[in-house]
């Protein structure tokens, strides 16, 4: 409805920057939630393998780095990697929009995947204090299928699951922040020519501004609400796309939790 | 004789947990019912008692709906002079009040034959010793299972006892579901004496869900007197959700042991597959073998091939600690054993175990098949991933699940989940999980757990088949009955 709401009454440079907008940030949340999987169980699979080994040393180093990930607050971690990216831009190593996306992608993923990990190792050390794990592992199956097969694949995978829709989130929201603080002004050479435009840069921009802005003067001037709808769309837009996104993600994860008795 | 007869439907979400078109029992009359775990049996029993909740579960008894059931006023008298010891004894004790005021609440709150009950249960006259077990808060470790399931026991003889003073003809019902599941036989064999007592002093209507077929051999031991007064009854699935109710012949239990006990194997000599040291250490705690039931001759404990070992000790003494440690679950802070040859210590890695013990030369079968087994996994995916050395073909399972799974089974039944399986089908399939690796050495901790009488043959005459091709059997099992006729005394070995 909004969509073809939009394309009646937004101008099309704006229509087009929105739905660009959109389309890279979800494009960007799915690859963050396809990365943070890979990454989260390749993690998962290094940590409990270390932890069984008699040597301790190298899981007591991994866990050293992981919790150092995991001290940085995950909007200042993005913030700087995000940095990164922009001088990777800046010195042409990465060029390509697709190559960009894909970076902000990991990058983001870097810091939230420590979630996916915490899940994934609370659902095997359950398993393994039960004699499920130990009944398994007698019978000579190997450890691998155990864990990736039995444990995580057949008994975990709606709890994963539940956890990407909340990475999902994780993601959109993480974009929509930094993308709005740099754009806002933290640098002048990290901008929308330089990264793509997303809901977060959009709703930084000018244009958008000013829209939201007539929000708050609707409240003290209801009969300017008329105008909102028409003249300020963009920010509007925006605005509403992100807020109602992360609202729904929010409602998904609970209804599914809730379903599955999670 | 006055029979009381239901038809109950119990479904759940338009999904059928248990339907039996005639749950019968005999009015002032004893019933023992069998059948495998998770079959319905405590579910029914619930429902004729009226305890189930029919906002949680869609109930019907005799074409009735529950409410109505509920409050029929037959249903209503009946549930006032009635008593349900319930299975699990921790989630029928209040945790916020002391065991003492549980034993007075509602209608069995007289003290009049409190002390006779109690000092029979706890074998004891001495009220000082009482007081310090009871007059507590129930916590988890503290009294032991075993001490809470007598105070169950101990409630439901209160009200029985209230019964015989009562002159009018009431209807009850007194349910015990599985009132000996954590008891030793000897305190075992103490309630069903007191059961019978009380019972000739005035009759009642009984209903006793177990597992325990032993109980058949003590009451045609000791209790012949009263066997026209007893029921055996047992339920058996038809198919989804549906069973029935049949009368089960303890003559069939009966000579099965006694044709079992006269095939007991001879010891031949033959290699040794396992010799324990007869002390070990774990958790701080000594452990001993003994040869002799007095526990004066330590002993290494020895099983050669084609041997079956029986380990005897009462709950909570180490029998699955010894099982574990054996198969090197567990690390003992003292242990010595030699294994396939291989001489194993407290000090032995891990991984010889992972490399060359386990489902190559040692299998254990665990006591819950619901731990044991992926209950998310389908029963094909359950034997996928065991080092058997050759490739498992449909063919192949299909033949190796027909060996305990009557009238072979179909590919639908391979494709079903673990979890829709009844207790005794999962337990078969524990089973079969280590029996089809053909180790050298098969550790068997419970494997009779839960089972049906036809199950428990099977599993019997599968085991002994496994031994007579020469696989070592370390069993662990409270079945003692059973495995005393299966086993002759050279090869039982006791724990302390």
């Amino acid at each position: 409805m909004v969509w073809i709401w939009d394309i009646i009454f937004l101008n099309k440079p704006a229509f087009h920057k929105v739905t660009a907008g959109f389309f890279n940030t979800f494009i960007i949340a799915l690859l963050v939630v396809l990365f943070t999987l890979a990454i989260g169980w390749m993690i998962t699979l290094l940590m409990h393998s270390l932890q069984s080994k008699t040597n301790r040393a190298p899981y007591f180093i991994v866990t050293f780095f992981l919790n150092l990930i995991r001290s940085i607050p995950q909007i200042v971690g993005v913030l700087f990697a995000y940095v990164g990216i922009t001088l990777l831009v800046q010195g042409s190593v990465i060029t390509s929009k697709l190559l960009i996306i894909i970076t902000m992608a990991l990058c983001i993923s870097a810091f939230i995947f420590l979630e996916l990990v915490d899940l994934m190792r609370d659902r095997i050390d359950h398993f393994t204090r039960l004699d499920f794990y130990s009944a398994m592992r007698v019978c000579g199956i190997p450890e691998s299928r155990v864990v990736n097969f039995d444990i995580l694949w057949k008994n975990s995978r709606l709890h994963i699951l539940n956890k990407l829709i909340a990475v999902l989130g994780y993601a959109v929201f993480l974009q929509c922040s930094v993308d709005f603080i740099i754009s806002v002004g933290l640098s002048t050479d990290v901008n929308e020519t330089t990264l793509p435009t997303t809901l977060g840069s959009l709703l930084a921009a000018l244009d958008s501004k000013q829209d939201i802005l007539a929000i708050g003067y609707t409240l003290t001037h209801p009969d300017y609400a008329g105008h909102l709808f028409l003249e300020h769309l963009q920010g509007i837009t925006v605005a509403f796309l992100i807020v109602f996104s992360l609202v729904s993600i929010y409602h998904i994860a609970n209804g599914y939790a809730e379903r599955h008795r999670l | 004789m006055n029979t009381a007869h239901y038809s109950v439907c119990i479904a759940s979400n338009g999904r059928t947990i248990v339907a039996v078109d005639d749950f019968s029992f005999v009015r002032d009359e004893i019933t023992f019912l069998f059948g495998e775990s998770g079959i319905g049996k405590s579910m029914l029993c619930k429902a004729v008692y009226g305890l189930l909740d029919p906002d949680d579960l869609q109930v019907s008894v005799n074409g009735m709906p529950y409410r109505t059931f509920l409050n029929a006023p037959e249903t209503r008298a009946a549930r006032l002079s009635s008593f349900f010891v319930f299975q699990e004894p921790s989630s029928h004790l209040h945790p916020l009040m002391r065991i003492t005021e549980q034993l007075r609440e509602g209608s069995i709150a007289g003290p009049e034959s409190e002390e006779r009950i109690l000092s029979r249960f706890w074998k004891t006259a001495d009220s000082a010793r009482l007081k310090s077990i009871l007059d507590v808060y129930p916590k988890p470790y503290r009294p032991s299972g075993g001490e809470k399931q007598r105070v169950l026991l101990a409630m439901a003889f209160k009200k029985i006892a209230l019964l015989a003073t009562s002159k009018s003809n009431i209807t009850n019902f007194f349910v015990f579901d599985e009132p000996t599941g954590s008891l030793d036989n000897s305190y075992r064999n103490l309630f069903l004496e007191f059961l019978f007592e009380e019972y000739r002093k005035r009759q009642f209507t009984a209903m006793i869900i177990t597992h325990d077929y032993s109980i058949i051999s003590r009451v045609y031991e000791r209790h012949k007197n009263i066997i026209d007064k007893i029921h055996y009854k047992e339920l058996t699935r038809l198919e989804e959700g549906r069973v029935t109710m049949h009368d089960f012949s303890p003559d069939d239990y009966l000579s099965w042991l006694e044709r079992t006990a006269s095939h007991k194997a001879a010891g031949t000599p033959a290699e040794e597959v396992v010799r324990i040291a007869p002390e070990f250490r774990i958790f701080g705690r000594g452990h001993r073998i003994f040869s002799d039931p007095e526990r004066t001759k330590e002993a290494e404990l020895v099983i050669r091939k084609g041997e079956m070992v029986y380990v005897k000790a009462p709950s909570g003494v180490g029998k699955t600690t010894l099982a574990k440690i054996v198969m090197g679950l567990y690390a003992p802070e003292k242990f010595s054993m030699t294994l396939c040859e291989n001489g194993v210590t407290e000090a032995t890695p891990r991984k010889f175990y992972e490399q060359e013990m386990w489902g190559r030369r040692a299998g254990m079968v665990f006591q819950h098949a619901d731990e044991a087994l992926d209950l998310e996994a389908s029963v094909a995916e359950t034997f996928e991933g065991l080092p058997l050395g050759y490739k498992l073909t449909r063919e192949k399972l299909h033949g190796a699940l027909a060996e305990l799974f009557e009238g072979g089974v179909t590919d639908a039944f391979l494709a079903k989940k673990v979890k829709f399986l009844s207790g005794g089908q999962k337990q078969r399939l524990n089973l079969l999980r280590t029996i089809i690796l053909h180790p050298d050495l098969i550790v068997l901790d419970e494997p009779l757990n839960g089972l049906d009488f036809d199950s428990v043959r099977k599993i019997i005459a599968m085991l002994e088949e496994k031994r007579k091709a020469g696989s070592a059997l370390l069993m662990i099992s409270h079945n003692e009955e059973i495995f005393d006729a299966l086993v002759d005394e050279e090869h039982c070995y006791y724990l302390a």
